[in-house]
């Protein structure tokens, strides 16, 4: 099991977009209006984790 | 399909871009992947009356109120006030930010800019290396759109100007992560926008109250991206406003969450590209405010973009007529705010608390740096060793 990546609870997600412009790897985009993490690109390094004004990312195992 | 420009995002960049394009002779798309233009509101809308100059805007229906000025309240909560014509970027009219960004759509289309909603771009289409259109897709359809322009107004998070190889990703110390709240039944009743400072509140940003009239208010929280926590500016906001009798009886009508870049200026101009907007960080670093300045610059992007079409040049030489006007009229002003910022960023509570009671009788009809830094020393002089990096940007 590697070091957990990425998660956005879209229900949580208000799409501002914070997450997306601080991914140093690209691996956010914005997808059906809630951003989504391309679990391929997410380096773990939880950036978009502790931007999120609300909570709406978590790290998930995998 | 074939266009001259393509503009990828209706927010005012955008469509200000758009429309002084189309007046210009071009033939103007604007693709928005949203299905109301200006909503989700991602603002606290609050503008600078600078706004009147230019005229861009009709009716009064956009406006929520007329601003006195704003205050500021250090740490401790000393309160400097200040004229909304010394206020800077962030006072003058609270805005229903929803109707403004129809209003600036409205003139764009009376313009002959055509719009396409539900749209979201996809990519740039390239041969032999040049830009040559945009991909989008349109609900489930994808199409390619030809066009000499791509401009990118897709805000904070811009895609566009990484396709084009321009480097958009912010730092963590570059962006504030932003969530307010509309309330109603507050008790607010004067014309200010309030401003609070200080580590424990917002770290490396500020908490906002901005009156929207009858009883109605934005509170809400920036805090820098390198100091946040997962969900921390929620929760700091709501500390906040639980601990503000002004607010005991509200409650909220709106929740939004908002990014913005607080960085240094960046390349805006590509062959067949420009940037307009959050996209090319055309943000004050102080105070987040950039709506005047997409107003101001839309028109020269727009206009750089209708001689390039008489020129049938669309070289980044040829654009970068727009990057240089751009930077003439804000560039400087950015530099020197991003370096006051990141000084800010370094000041401890205590000189916070300091500077503000220096400042709290000064008379602040001009805001030039000489007199602030004197009014400043006269009453803290050991300010002046903390103040010296602000001595050095005076020069600038």
């Amino acid at each position: 099991m590697g070091k957990p990546k990425a998660e956005v609870d879209v229900s949580n997600c208000l799409a501002c977009g914070g997450c997306i412009s601080v991914c140093p790897n690209d691996a956010i985009s914005m997808c059906a209006g809630k951003a989504f993490v391309d679990k391929d690109k997410c380096i773990s390094c939880a950036i978009c984790i502790r931007t999120c004004p609300v909570g709406a990312i978590r790290g998930e195992d995998y | 399909m074939k266009y001259d420009i393509v503009i990828v995002g209706s927010g005012p960049a955008g469509t200000v871009t758009g429309r002084f394009a189309a007046e210009s002779g071009a033939k103007v798309l604007i693709v928005e992947r949203r299905s109301e233009i200006g909503v989700p509101v991602l603002c606290g809308e609050g503008i600078s009356r600078k706004i009147d100059e230019w005229d861009m805007l009709e009716g009064d229906r956009w406006i929520a109120g007329r601003m006195d000025g704003a205050r500021i309240f250090s740490p401790d909560g000393t309160m400097v006030v200040l004229s909304a014509e010394v206020a800077g970027n962030e006072t003058g009219y609270v805005v229903y930010r929803d109707i403004f960004d129809q209003e600036l759509a409205k003139k764009a289309v009376k313009s002959g800019v055509k719009i396409m909603m539900n749209t979201q771009a996809l990519g740039l289409i390239k041969e032999d290396g040049k830009i040559k259109g945009i991909k989008v897709k349109n609900f489930d359809k994808e199409m390619d759109i030809q066009c000499d322009i791509v401009v990118g107004a897709d805000g904070v998070e811009s895609r566009v100007g990484k396709w084009a190889g321009i480097d958009t990703t912010l730092k963590p110390n570059d962006l504030e992560t932003c969530c307010q709240y509309t309330l109603t039944n507050c008790d607010v009743k004067d014309s200010y926008c309030d401003f609070y400072l200080g580590s424990k509140k917002a770290p490396g940003g500020y908490i906002w109250v901005f009156p929207k009239g009858n009883n109605v208010a934005n509170v809400g929280i920036g805090i820098l991206a390198s100091l946040s926590e997962s969900a921390l500016a929620k929760k700091l906001l709501d500390e906040f406003i639980e601990n503000d009798r002004r607010f005991e009886k509200a409650e909220p009508i709106r929740f939004l969450a908002g990014a913005v870049p607080v960085a240094r200026p960046i390349e805006s101009v590509r062959d067949n590209l420009i940037l307009v907007g959050d996209s090319a960080r055309q943000v004050d670093p102080i105070t987040g405010g950039g709506l005047t300045h997409c107003l101001e610059i839309g028109k020269i992007a727009g206009e750089v973009i209708g001689k390039a079409l008489k020129e049938k040049d669309f070289s980044q030489e040829f654009l970068s007529e727009y990057e240089t006007r751009w930077k003439e009229i804000i560039g400087k002003k950015l530099k020197r705010n991003y370096m006051v910022k990141e000084i800010l960023h370094e000041m401890e509570d205590k000189t916070l608390n300091m500077l503000a009671d220096s400042l709290k009788d000064y008379k602040f009809d001009e805001l030039s740096t000489l007199s602030l830094i004197k009014a400043l020393v006269l009453k803290h002089p050991t300010l002046l060793m903390k103040l010296k990096p602000l001595l050095k940007l005076s020069e600038l």
